[in-house]
């Protein structure tokens, strides 16, 4: 398990996340504009690419192309003095980390791997064992925002009382390397504990909380039915709970509760009460934020002006 | 059309339990011959809650080395959540054995059309360093999120540089992106995944219509004489 004193705040690389770019990039600011003001050290490198994970997931691409591709990235980190990688997504998280111990683990696959750098011109990026550490130096933006809570407490501008929140824990961040997480992988609260920190009251307990979010990478497309009634048990339960705020960590997630909730409404005529947003959206916004200029609310499909007013932020 | 051999993902063993432990795609300390059958895997498994997939089922045929199981169109369903990795307790992790079926399945040719919706997200990544969400799943989107959607993506650049961001999230990968997908065979095996996918269909057109649907939900029927018929696939 991971201890809360071993996150660093300092040579993050603030790994870019494609669905971020593409859907929510408020959530790509909010993140910065929070880590500038906790005054934690990090950068955002153009040379970064794609993690894969939308194409290994799909099944698209294969390991060896996948590990080729994040042996890449940890060079581009570590060549300009950025080591730690720090995801806005949890599967850019989860294949990051992963391809790091099996680039440390397997002799051969390392090998096949350098010999395609060699092959191509590319030494610069060779991967020697142990360049990378998977334990040390992999993270995802919220287990920074969680290390800062007592900052960002103190930073408040804004005070969530009242508003009664749920968590989305992303799956590829607690059940991928499920032994190196931050607290229990079965219950993790790292959004609520930020959350409570924002004056927020976190709904700690809600019927099928570790479910995911029903995605599925392909499934949304090739199986759409069953991928939407995945999502569709959450936002019940949610619903149920009187939850007025839903929290997410990953964008994958994000898209399918927020871009899909609408879908479902109309598809199994319910009518659903809550809002979504990212935690790095949330903590900004508390710490002072434009919610439009920063945080990006513009690009969320479950319009968010009513919470906004209701709560007098805007 | 020969097999296509990946063998990182799908290593040539004389049994699947052997690939699916050698595979790059499972932790090397895969718990697959500790398997108890518990079904915690199924218990916890989103898929299974609303259609018969049963992961626990699957990794039984693989024991067993029954090779029917890459017929099977149950190995699709399955999220990639890993509720099943996180609550096995012996250690073993349907979730990654799926993804080795679903390589071997595709080395033969089955249910190479199911990539066809995602095939483009190699290119794109080789030109501009970034993965998008593929054309035909914008169609779908498009359709389903209507007109506020499709307004947001059209203002996605004004909105980004509002945002103090980039107009567009190209990253600047110099073509190192493009040479490590050349180098590894990705768009070797990419020509030879659509190659098949147009075999099929032409074979499909060809006998079209004449014979019945056939059954490709492989044997289950040790413990369920229900068939799996899968879900619709969601057509554009």
């Amino acid at each position: 398990m991971k201890a809360i004193e071993s996150i660093p705040d300092s040579q993050l690389l603030l790994f870019k996340s494609c669905m971020v770019g593409q859907e929510y990039p408020g959530v790509e600011t909010s993140t910065r504009y929070v880590f500038d003001r906790l005054g934690v050290d990090y950068c955002i490198n153009d040379k970064q690419s794609c993690c894969t994970g939308i194409g290994h997931y799909t099944d698209v691409f294969e390991g060896l192309t996948t590990t080729a591709i994040a042996a890449r990235n940890f060079a581009v980190a570590r060549s300009c003095g950025y080591p730690n990688i720090t995801c806005l997504c949890s599967t850019c998280y989860a294949i990051n980390k992963e391809a790091c111990e099996v680039l440390n683990t397997n002799t051969e696959i390392r090998e096949k791997v350098n010999s395609i750098f060699r092959e191509q011109g590319l030494e610069n990026l060779v991967y020697e064992k142990d360049d990378m550490n998977p334990r040390t130096n992999f993270y995802h933006a919220v287990e920074i925002l969680l290390s800062k809570v007592n900052e960002i407490q103190k930073q408040k501008k804004f005070d969530f009382s009242g508003v009664k929140a749920a968590a989305h824990h992303a799956c590829h961040y607690y059940k991928v390397k499920y032994l190196d997480v931050l607290g229990n992988p079965e219950n993790p609260q790292l959004i609520d504990t930020i959350a409570a920190a924002c004056g927020a009251e976190p709904v700690r307990w809600y019927e099928d909380r570790t479910l995911t979010c029903g995605m599925g990478f392909s499934q949304l497309h090739l199986n759409k039915d069953t991928s939407l009634q995945v999502t569709k048990t959450k936002l019940d339960s949610l619903q149920k709970a009187g939850v007025e705020l839903m929290i997410h960590m990953c964008p994958n997630c994000h898209i399918q509760y927020d871009r899909y909730q609408p879908v479902i409404e109309e598809e199994f005529d319910v009518k659903y009460d809550m809002v979504h947003m990212n935690i790095a959206q949330f903590v900004a916004l508390s710490m002072g934020a434009h919610p439009y200029k920063v945080c990006g609310f513009q690009t969320h499909s479950v319009p968010l002006e009513e919470f906004l007013e209701k709560k007098g932020i805007v | 059309m020969i097999p296509y051999v990946n063998e990182y993902d799908t290593p040539e063993c004389n049994t699947l339990a052997e690939t699916a432990k050698k595979s790059i795609r499972t932790p090397a300390s895969l718990g697959l011959d500790r398997c108890i059958q518990c079904g915690a895997c199924t218990a916890s498994c989103p898929a299974a809650r609303f259609t018969d997939y049963s992961p626990r089922q699957i990794v039984k045929k693989v024991m067993e080395n029954d090779r029917s199981v890459l017929e099977s169109e149950m190995i699709w369903s399955c999220f990639y959540c890993y509720s099943c990795n996180v609550r096995c307790p012996r250690n073993n992790s349907p979730v990654t054995i799926v993804q080795v079926l679903r390589q071997m399945a595709i080395n033969e040719g089955i249910g190479v059309e199911k990539l066809a919706y995602f095939l483009e997200i190699g290119e794109y990544l080789a030109e501009n360093g970034a993965s998008k969400v593929p054309g035909a799943g914008v169609k779908n989107m498009e359709r389903d999120l209507g007109e506020r959607w499709i307004r947001f993506k059209k203002n996605l650049e004004s909105t980004r540089v509002e945002l103090g961001l980039s107009s567009r999230d190209i990253r600047n990968t110099n073509g190192e992106v493009q040479a490590i997908l050349e180098a590894t065979g990705y768009f070797e095996r990419e020509k030879w995944i659509k190659a098949k996918i147009q075999e099929k269909r032409l074979h499909r057109l060809l006998k079209n219509q004449c014979i019945n649907k056939e059954n490709k939900s492989g044997d289950f029927s040790f413990e369920s004489d229900r068939e799996y018929s899968g879900q619709p696939a969601f057509t554009i």
